[in-house]
Parts: structure tokens; C-alpha cells; sequence
């Protein structure tokens, strides 16, 4: 009888605590179990502090009792284009492996999670910094010979088990190892702990990759308006509940001119304004966090069971610029001058921790709820206002001259949002594009321009202290003054 | 510790002729008890932590053979250890890794191979190279040249390196030597299977003690001895261990149809090797090849007789050598010219990259450029461009970072916090889990300058600024030599500094292994040692405790000790048990609790989906992996909103970051009561008439 030429190779693409060791294991044990050679390697270091790492396996498809004295020479390293098995815990490290030439048409099972762990990089950006599902997913479904994705974390915790199980039966059920299910479930077995569990996740793993059971379709995504009709209609009905049918009206009156005009551009526009006019000011966020929708909102994420109460505490630390914003207009600018002036602004924050699922926590923060008829006599409002104007009129302006430009203009709206500093630097990012980009370009050419702000607004977002934004600008920009410039050592 | 041990001690115990199956750092801690070891030591450390944690499990077998088992207190103090064979017919072994532990415990290692051993003596490091590599990219090779230790790399089969094990002793003994082997990280972490032997109990151990001291002022580091002992290396012990390497065999000679051309490799690089022939048609799956190979398992002393016997009538032949300098190319070129065997071409790092790992890819273009097969190589190439044209970008770095509840995270974020305020200020980083600061989303630490050296390494920093600088130190390094080096420095030459000590108990990163001052401890080792003593017993005087993950006290403190009129070392003890050790003990418990129907109160932190506008201010203070992104709910928002996903250990640094950089309002905490009490459901029904929360 011939003996094979060469082993079965098995890459598996982790992240630390994902249980990728006790995987690698497993399959070391059910190939022993057949009586084939088998060897593992891995790489754990400081990589099992959750980044990314990896297994090697090798398995010699061929009985030891065949082979005599001979012995395999198996390798501890993976090398691209001759991996067999190439299995990924996690979307973008499939990419990874792709990327590094692990992924081969001619001989590579790609078995990957679809559910994404957002890296720190993709996650810190101010804007939207992840990386594009879609991609890893067309180029696995081009890449490999044969492709198995569905989202195994999800899987598993229907199953009550980790993703590794899952993952250790969609190896076992795309058929292309040598291990027969009986043998993979009994070193699941032998490891002891927990093996129910693994058994029912390995069990689903196993049916959907051999094809005898449907993996669940993903949920699809949250709706994103697009068309102008859809979102004038949303932002409608967003600020009648923010403030009631004048303030809505307003919206209406000030989204007319660009209704005539180019769609794409009123569609942005629109979106930008409703979610602008709506912005979240005490009022706004004591009103949304005494909703019913919302204590049910946190029943769900946090799991509780039917019977099971939960306290909800939030995390409020108002500070002067709180208290101004709802202060009289001429009253608020004169505080907040002043607290900006003493770099007060974030001296005097109370913190505090209201049980708002209590009745007095709840009370004082549904109170505030109640000062919303207050709010359009707020300096807080007064300044929104002005500065929405300024910005629809610059929109505006931009569109007379080229559509395009107007977009970019547009898109700056996204600059504004967050909280205290956060809020502060955005708009601080937000006025320093107006001023030198938008009020006094430096070319006649509209593309120029816009591809100038679009520049400067990528910037900001990718890098929220403002260092990447003062070079796109060509100039230094100094945000903000120290809060506090006592704090100096001793000389 | 970070996981029990219980089966792999089970493996330390198989008699003659068993199969032990399990990983090459386990063989060779069993290949230890087979060679009849006195006393084992080392410092613990990736790849060879297991090593030592796996002794420590298995007390009662090494009580019987009455083998001592010392947990040192640096690789120095290991390296030292060996000292009671350099009089004694003691085997002794000890572990660390390498080239860092080497460096620490260089001094010893040379006195220890200048005075020669009576016992074996072996070293087993663990070669921390490429891939997955925490250190800097150095080789031991250098090390045992200087010293005149031996170096055995054997290739990378448990077999083979059970029998290295074995073999370096003897080789120690026969030679009056230290021995030192390696393991590449991969070769430590491989599964395998060898055929066990008895362990054999020692001459002389804990049941079997010395008789009397033994003086010879011959093993002294004082002239004349050490010019003595200097020529007895090159003229006797030298000599004695290629004879003995030859004579065993230990070295190994494949051959091959091919005789005009060969390849001389390190032994951890067979395995490579064959695979790049195996790809390229010249050897079949056991390693029967075409082109010869000689396979260095003791890369050092070289046997000249052996590598002429190879090279001589050949063309030309490839060295197969990992790391830089090419030491082991240069010594075959030197020795082919001394014995005037000059027709064969050397190459070696004119084919295969000066420096970096060796992986298989690596290897295979080396050996297919060698072969003059280099087009095997282009459709790799292929698959790479193709790959990255679908993709379009490059997919995000994804680097190892601090845990989930990570009690060492909240201290960078005061640290952030308090920059806004001050100006920012060099902090001098050390090792151990906080290195991590460095990355982002904190990119806090100028500096790594060693184990426990932060402080050391900020000695000249701290008076070239006007304002005060930061050092980080963790509990690790502290002890591990921090204490002497850095804060005793410190005080004695009146620093300025501010020290943070990360107090999370253990060894973390290496395993979650035993410190002096950890919070509990193995029967076997003294309680009670505390880092604050140990500072006020050295004379600091300004010494602050915080509790990490109150992160408006931390910073509060932090801002204290650099505003400080105290003129002195300023020492903020950073306390927070870390979270992996506290999980594994938190954990069964709670589960235990909770099918007993007890009540459980589970805290989990969340992120209000309709309040948080999508900045990711809180994710730039924090990089926990569990707070996360997700699609933005809002139909006329696009960009992601932040959540806190399944995982939250509930550690509350966000709501403390919320509050201590007054973020945003969009955190709560929620307790889930699981098994409530009649009170707790009672309670409720009446809260949730006035806020319309009722359970339902």
C-alpha cells in the first residue's frame, strides 16, 4: 500500500483567550486516536493577551503501524500556499491569512467566523474606522477551494460554549480531515471540563459545515435612511419628539431651499440637520434615559432573565458648561465666557452615580426631562442655533458654485458631537476648517477646495487630538488652553 | 497560577518504556528527572515558564527523589544556583529565557564557566526569536562563545531533544563544562510523543546529603586561578567535548544522492529544512533527501573533523543558520580554509536573509535559490498580490494588549488624563504587562530598558527636564531587581522622580506565576513580603497606595506626587489584582453560588445606544476589548456607536473614565440580581410603579 506523500496541514488564526490552545489539542488528540503522527505548535507568548495569534498542526494520514521504524519529518512552521486547512476564529484575521498567502485556490478550506473583534486602530477613530466585512468575505469565497463561513460566536453562545468548539466541528464537517466525528467528540470528552457544552457547539459546528443544517442568516444591518423623502421624514418626526411641531416646522423651513436643489446634497443636508437640531443637551439626555424603551433596552443587553430585577446606575458629572446651557441666554454666555476665560470649564464637575431604576434618581432625572418646554430660551440653544445658521449658510452658498463642494461642506457637520472636551475639540475642529477652508480658501477652484476640506475633516476624525489636523491645515493648531496652569513641579 | 498542572505532573511520573505525550518544554522538564538532577531553578518566562510552573505542581515526586526546586528570584540567581556543582558531583538545571535572562545572569554564567563543574550543569533557554517574540532579536549563540559554554540546538523532535538533555550532561561532566540548551519558542510549544524513562533519583539530594565541604582554591575567580582556569578551557575541557560529541554522536549526518553540493544547519532548523526540499521535490515525507545534510544539534563547540569530512569534494553547500552575526558560517568558512579545503563554495546569508526569523517561507526560498529552483517560488508570490488586491488595504495590526479589566488600563488612563492638564511628561516604561501603554490608545512609555530597569533608566532623564518625569515599574521587576537598581539609586542619589508601581500580585505576563509580595501562596514559599516595607525599609518617604480603577484618584495622586513640594523619590503603589488570576478564582465561585440559588448581584456596564454620538472618546481612554463599536441604531447617523460587549468583567473603568474625564453621560452600570430575595422582588414592583421599570 503507498503511503501519502505528504502531511495535512492545519493553520488556525486566533485571538488570545479564544481557547485556540485547547482546540489544537483536541485535533492532536482525535489524529492520535486514529493512529496518525501528529505534532502542534504554537506561539502563545504575550500574544494570549488578546491579539493575534496562531496554531500550526501537521497530520500524517497514514496508520503508524503502516510506516514501521519510519518516522514523518513535520514542519513547526506554516508555509503560504501549502496549507490544507486554513481556519480563522475571527473575519479579519481570515484576511490576515489571506493577506500573509496561507489561502491558496488550488488546495486551501478556508474555515472562518464571519463576526468581527474590532481592532483598537479600527475602533478609536472618531468617525467609522472598521475595516470592510465585505472584502475579506469576497476574497475568501475567491481565495480558497472551498470556503465555510457563518458566524461561529454567535453559534456558540446559543450553544452556551466557547467559539473553539464550534470551530473544532466546522473543521470536522467540511470533510476534509481524516477524523472521523466519533473520534473528534470522544477528545472532547477526554479533556473533561465543560465537554457538554463543547459537544452541543461542536455539534452545530459540525452540521453546518457538512451542510445538514442551515446557519442562521445574519441580522441585517440597522436601517440607514438614504433617500431625501425618507430622512426629511425621520428628521420630522425626531425633533417634533425633541421639542414639538414648531421646532419641527423649523426644520422644514430650513431644509426648503435644498429640496429644489440637487438631491444627493439635500439628502446629507438633511440628515446632518435633524441630527444637529437634536443635540443632546441635559435635557435631551435625562428625557431619553427615563424612557420604558430604555430600562427594557438594558434588561436585554445585559441578559436578565424574566424575574430577575436590575438596579441601572448612570454616570453623570455635570459640569458649569451643563449648567450654562440651560441658564437664560445672556446669563449662559456670560458664565460660560468667564468659566472658559479661568480654564473652569471642567473645574467644578459634580459626579455623580443616580440610581436612575430608583424612585428618587428617577425623579430627579426625569425633572430635568420636564425642562424641555425651557430649552429654546437656553444659551445652550441660542448657540446651536447660530452656529447651525452659519453652517446651512455656507452649505448654501457652496452649492451655488458646485455641488460637490456643498457635499463637503456638509459632511463637516459630523465634526460636531460627543460631550464636554470631546464637544469642544469637534466644533474647535469644526471652526478651524470654516475659517481657513471654507470662509478663506486659498484657491478660486472649487474641486481643489473641497478636496482640501474633505482632507482636513478625514484628518480630524482619524485623529481626534488634532495633531494630523494642524499639518492638513499647514499650520500648527493649538486647541485648547491647559484647564489648569498650576501644575508645575517646584523649582 | 494561571492554569493547574495536574496532568502534565501525571507525565513526570511514567517509568521506563511509557509513551509521554505533550509539549517539548514538558519533555525536557521530564528528561531532567531522568538524568538524575540534584536541584532545578530558573526565572520564569516565555517559552519556558512551564518548565518551573510544572515542578512546583509536583512537589511530592520531587520530595521522593529529593530533588530541590528553587523559584529564583532573577536569572541571575538561577545562573548562581549553578554554583554548588562546580564543587559537587551535583546535576543541576536551570531555566530562563534567552537572550534577556542570559543577559541578566551573564555574570554568573561566567564565573560559573571559568571555575569548570564537577556536576552537569545545564541551562535550558528559551530561545525567544521571530514570530510572537516579546524581546529584542538577539542570539545565545554569542554568549556561549564568549564563555566557552556549550550550545546545544537540537532539532526539533521530542526524541531527539530528550536525548540532548540526557547527553549535556554527561557532555558537562566530561568536559568540567556548563551546557546550555536551546529551544526556538515553536520547538517548547511543540506537541509530540517520546518513550519515557525511569527518574532516577540523585546521588546526593535533599534525602541524601553532602558528607563535607569541598575547597579548591583552583575554581576561584582570583589569579592565578583564572589564568589556569582560562587554559584549561582551551587546552582540556575543550578538547574533551569535541571528543565527546563526536565519539556520541551528537551531530547528525543525513545522506544524500547528491554528493556534490550539501546543507550544514542548525538543528532547529531541520525540520525547515527537509520541509523546503520536501517542496521542492528533493526528499520524500521522512526526511530522505537527495542533498545531504548535516545537522548541527550542539551548534557549539563546532567538530572541524566532522564539517570537512562533510564539505570536502563537494561544489558548494548551504548553511542554514538563524540570527545574526552569521557566527556559524564564518567558523565553517574559517575551518574549510584551515584544513585548505577550498574547493566548495559556502553559502548562507547571501541567499537566506541576514536577519529575522527563519520560517518555513523563509527557508524554502533560501534552499529553492540554492537549487537554482527559485521559480517554485513565484506563484507564493502570486497568491500574496492577489490577496491583497481583493482586500484593498492592508487589515489593521492587531498587537497583544492589556486584558479584559485589566487592573494596570485604568492607571494609563489617569496618566492621559493628567497630561491634559500638565503638560505631557517622558515616562520611562519597563516589562511586564504594561509595556502595553506604548500601543495605543494610550502610546504612553519613551523607554524599555530592561527587567525592573525603569527607574535605573530615568536616572539621567529626570534632571535634564524642569519638570518632574514618571517611571513605571511593575511588582515583577520590583523584585526581580527594581528594588536595588532602580529605587535604591533613586534614594541614595536624591531623585525627583515619581515611581508607579503596578501592584496586580503576580507575575502576569509570564504565566500569572508567584511573587514575594502576591496576596496568597503556595505552601512552599514565605508569606507575607510587602513592596511597602520594603520602600520604607530603604527610606521612601513619600509613598501613596491608590486603588487602580478609581481613575479620579489616581490621577488626583498622580498630579500630587508632580506637584509636590517634597524633594525625593515619589512612589504611588498602583493596586488592582490582576483580572485573569481574580476571574479563575471568581468565576467557579459564582457559579457555584448560583446553582446553589444564592443571590448573585452580576455587574455589567453598557453604553446608552441613543445618547452616545459615536466619537469613540471613551475607546481612546480605555482599548478594553470588550468596549467596543457597533452599527449606529439611528437611521440618520452613519457612524458606529460605542457597546459594551458579553465578556465585561465589570470592572467599571468606563464609568470611572466617564467621570474622571468627564466624557459623556451615556454610561450606566447594571447589576442583574440574579436568585433575588423576596425583599429585592418586592422592591422592585414598588420602584417600577413610579418609573414604569417594573420586571415583567
Amino acid at each position: 500500500m503507498s503511503l501519502p506523500d505528504r502531511p495535512i496541514t492545519i493553520l488556525i488564526a486566533a485571538l488570545g483567550g479564544e481557547g485556540g490552545g485547547v482546540m489544537a489539542d483536541w485535533l492532536i488528540d482525535a489524529a492520535t486516536q486514529c493512529g496518525y503522527p501528529a505534532q502542534s505548535t504554537s506561539i502563545p507568548g504575550v500574544a494570549q493577551r488578546t491579539g493575534a495569534t496562531t496554531y500550526y498542526l501537521e497530520i500524517f494520514p497514514a496508520e503508524r503501524e503502516q510506516l514501521g521504524a519510519r518516522e514523518p519529518v513535520l514542519s513547526l512552521t506554516p508555509s503560504p500556499g501549502n496549507v490544507d486547512v486554513m481556519v480563522s476564529s475571527e473575519l479579519v484575521e481570515a484576511g490576515r491569512a489571506m493577506q500573509n498567502g496561507f489561502v491558496s485556490p488550488q488546495r486551501t478550506t478556508l474555515i472562518a467566523s464571519t463576526h468581527r473583534i474590532y481592532a483598537t486602530i479600527e475602533k478609536m477613530q472618531m468617525a467609522d474606522g472598521r475595516f470592510e466585512s465585505e472584502k475579506v468575505l469576497a476574497a475568501a469565497r475567491q481565495m480558497a477551494k472551498k470556503a465555510v463561513l457563518f458566524d461561529m460566536r454567535s453559534l456558540a453562545q446559543q450553544s452556551g460554549t466557547v467559539i473553539n468548539a464550534v470551530l473544532f466541528g466546522a473543521i470536522a464537517g467540511a470533510g476534509v480531515l481524516p477524523l472521523p466525528r466519533e473520534a473528534c467528540e470522544q477528545a472532547i470528552r477526554r479533556a473533561g471540563r465543560g465537554a457538554e457544552a463543547s459537544l452541543r457547539g461542536f455539534g452545530a459546528g459540525y452540521e453546518i459545515a457538512a451542510g445538514t443544517r442551515r446557519a442562521a442568516e445574519p441580522p441585517p444591518p440597522p436601517r440607514r435612511a438614504t433617500g431625501v423623502r425618507e430622512i426629511v421624514e425621520l428628521g420630522v418626526a425626531r425633533l417634533k419628539d425633541y421639542q414639538g411641531a414648531a421646532y419641527a416646522a423649523l426644520y422644514l423651513e430650513r431644509m426648503k431651499p435644498f429640496l429644489e436643489s440637487d438631491a444627493g446634497l439635500a439628502a446629507e443636508v438633511g440628515r446632518h440637520l435633524a441630527v444637529w437640531m437634536s443635540y443632546e443637551d441635559i435635557i435631551r439626555v435625562a428625557d431619553l434615559k427615563t424612557r420604558r424603551s430604555r430600562f427594557e433596552r438594558v434588561r436585554r443587553e445585559v441578559g436578565a432573565m424574566e424575574g430577575e430585577p436590575v438596579v441601572v446606575i448612570d454616570y453623570l458629572k455635570p459640569g458649569i458648561e451643563e449648567f450654562a446651557s440651560v441658564l437664560p441666554a445672556a446669563l449662559g454666555a456670560r458664565l460660560a465666557a468667564w468659566a472658559e476665560r479661568r480654564g473652569k470649564l471642567d473645574a467644578w464637575n459634580v459626579g455623580m452615580h443616580l440610581k436612575t431604576s430608583g424612585i428618587f434618581g428617577f425623579l430627579l432625572m426625569r425633572s430635568l426631562a420636564w425642562l424641555k418646554p425651557w430649552r429654546p430660551h437656553s444659551y445652550r440653544y441660542r448657540e446651536e442655533q447660530r452656529l447651525i445658521e452659519r453652517w446651512l449658510g455656507h452649505v448654501a452658498d457652496a452649492a451655488r458654485r458646485d455641488v460637490a463642494l456643498a457635499l463637503e461642506v456638509a459632511e463637516c457637520a459630523r465634526l460636531v458631537k460627543g460631550y464636554g472636551e470631546t464637544h469642544r475639540r469637534g466644533k474647535a475642529s469644526f471652526l478651524a476648517i470654516l475659517d481657513a477652508l471654507v470662509e478663506n480658501p486659498a484657491t478660486a477652484d472649487a474641486r481643489e477646495q473641497a478636496a482640501a476640506i474633505r482632507k482636513a475633516r478625514e484628518a480630524a476624525l482619524a485623529d481626534p487630538e488634532g495633531k494630523a489636523l494642524g499639518s492638513a491645515l499647514g499650520k500648527p493648531v493649538v486647541w485648547l488652553k491647559p484647564a489648569s496652569q498650576n501644575v508645575k513641579s517646584p523649582s | 497560577m494561571e492554569r493547574s498542572f495536574k496532568s502534565e505532573v501525571a507525565k513526570l511520573r511514567l517509568g521506563e518504556g511509557e509513551t509521554f505525550h505533550g509539549e517539548g518544554i514538558l519533555a525536557v522538564t521530564k528528561a531532567l528527572l531522568q538524568s538524575g538532577v540534584s536541584y532545578v531553578g530558573g526565572y520564569q518566562g516565555a517559552p519556558v515558564s512551564h518548565l518551573m510552573d510544572v515542578l512546583n505542581d509536583a512537589r511530592d515526586i520531587l520530595d521522593d527523589l529529593g530533588v530541590h526546586v528553587e523559584t529564583n528570584a532573577s536569572e541571575a540567581g538561577a545562573a548562581a544556583m549553578l554554583g554548588a556543582s562546580i564543587n559537587y558531583p551535583l546535576r543541576g538545571a536551570v531555566t530562563f529565557k534567552s537572550t534577556v535572562g542570559t543577559n541578566v545572569a551573564s555574570d554568573a554564567l561566567s564565573n560559573l564557566a571559568s571555575a569548570g563543574v564537577k556536576g552537569g550543569a545545564l541551562i535550558v533557554l528559551g530561545e525567544d526569536y521571530g514570530e510572537g517574540a516579546s524581546i529584542i532579536q538577539e542570539r545565545s549563540h554569542a554568549f556561549a562563545m564568549k564563555s566557552q559554554i556549550w550550545l546545544l540546538d537540537p532539532r526539533p523532535s521530542l526524541p531527539r531533544i530528550v536525548d540532548m538533555v540526557e547527553k549535556g550532561f554527561e557532555l558537562s561532566e566530561a568536559s568540567n563544562t556548563p551546557v546550555m540548551l536551546e529551544l526556538r519558542i515553536r520547538a517548547c510549544h511543540v506537541h509530540g510523543a517520546f518513550r519515557t524513562k525511569a527518574n532516577r533519583a540523585p546521588r546526593f539530594s535533599r534525602n541524601r546529603a553532602l558528607e563535607r565541604p569541598d575547597f579548591d582554591y583552583g575554581r576561584i575567580c582570583l589569579p592565578p586561578a583564572t589564568y589556569a582556569q582560562e587554559k584549561h578551557k582551551v587546552e582540556v575541557r575543550w578538547p574533551a567535548a569535541v571528543r565527546f560529541i563526536r565519539e556520541h554522536r551528537m551531530n547528525e549526518r543525513f545522506e544524500g544522492e547528491r554528493d556534490d553540493i550539501g546543507i550544514l544547519c542548525q538543528g532547529g532548523m531541520y525540520n525547515a529544512v527537509v520541509r523546503a526540499l520536501q517542496l521542492l521535490g528533493q526528499a520524500d515525507a521522512f526526511g530522505v533527501s537527495r542533498v545531504p545534510i548535516y545537522c548541527m544539534n550542539v551548534a557549539y563547540p563546532l567538530v572541524p573533523e566532522e564539517i570537512v569530512g562533510f564539505c570536502a569534494g563537494k561544489t558548494a553547500v548551504l548553511v542554514v543558520e538563524e540570527g545574526q552575526p552569521a557566527y556559524l558560517e564564518d567558523a565553517i568558512l574559517a575551518t574549510l580554509r584551515r584544513h585548505e579545503v577550498n574547493g566548495v563554495k559556502v553559502q548562507g546569508k547571501g541567499l537566506l536573509p541576514v536577519a529575522g526569523e527563519y520560517t518555513g517561507e523563509v527557508v524554502l526560498a533560501g534552499v529553492a535559490r540554492f537549487l537554482d529552483a527559485a521559480a517554485a517560488l513565484e506563484p507564493i508570490a502570486a497568491l500574496k498580490v492577489k490577496a491583497a488586491q481583493l482586500l484593498g488595504e492592508p487589515v489593521p495590526a492587531r498587537p497583544p494588549g492589556f486584558c479584559v479589566g485589566c487592573p494596570e488600563r485604568p492607571v494609563f488612563a489617569a496618566m492621559k488624563i493628567v497630561e491634559r492638564d500638565t503638560a505631557p511628561f517622558h515616562v520611562s516604561a519597563d516589562i511586564g504587562c504594561h509595556t502595553f501603554s506604548t500601543l495605543p490608545p494610550f502610546n504612553i512609555g519613551h523607554t524599555v530598558l530592561g527587567y525592573g530597569l525603569g527607574l535605573a533608566s530615568n536616572a539621567a532623564v529626570q534632571p535634564m527636564f524642569g519638570g518632574r518625569t514618571v517611571t513605571i515599574m511593575g511588582d515583577g521587576g520590583f523584585w526581580h531587581n527594581g528594588l536595588t537598581s532602580g529605587v535604591a539609586s533613586a534614594v541614595f542619589n536624591r531623585d525627583d522622580g515619581v515611581l508607579i508601581v503596578m501592584k496586580n500580585g503576580y507575575s502576569s505576563a509570564t504565566g500569572t506565576q508567584e511573587l514575594p509580595s502576591s496576596p496568597q501562596h503556595s505552601a512552599h514559599k514565605a508569606p507575607d513580603m510587602a513592596i511597602e516595607r520594603a520602600l520604607e525599609g530603604i527610606g521612601v518617604k513619600w509613598l501613596r497606595t491608590v486603588d487602580n480603577y478609581r481613575v479620579g484618584e489616581v490621577a488626583k495622586t498622580l498630579k500630587d506626587a508632580m506637584t509636590s513640594a517634597y524633594r525625593g523619590l515619589k512612589v504611588i503603589i498602583a493596586e488592582g489584582e490582576c483580572q485573569l488570576e481574580r476571574q479563575r478564582k471568581l468565576r467557579p465561585e459564582t457559579a457555584k453560588k448560583l446553582a446553589a440559588g444564592e443571590r448573585v448581584v452580576r455587574v455589567k456596564y453598557g453604553v446608552d445606544e441613543d445618547s452616545c454620538t459615536g466619537d469613540h472618546s471613551c475607546i481612546r481612554l480605555s482599548g478594553c476589548p470588550t468596549l467596543t463599536v457597533k452599527d449606529n441604531p439611528d437611521p440618520l447617523r452613519k457612524d458606529p456607536v460605542a457597546t459594551v460587549i458579553d465578556g465585561c468583567v465589570g470592572c467599571g473603568l468606563c464609568g470611572e473614565n466617564a467621570h474622571a474625564a468627564v466624557l459623556c453621560p451615556s454610561f450606566y452600570r447594571a447589576e442583574v440580581i440574579h436568585n433575588p430575595s423576596l425583599w429585592d422582588r418586592v422592591a422592585f414592583k414598588v420602584r417600577g410603579l413610579f418609573s414604569g421599570t417594573a420586571i415583567h
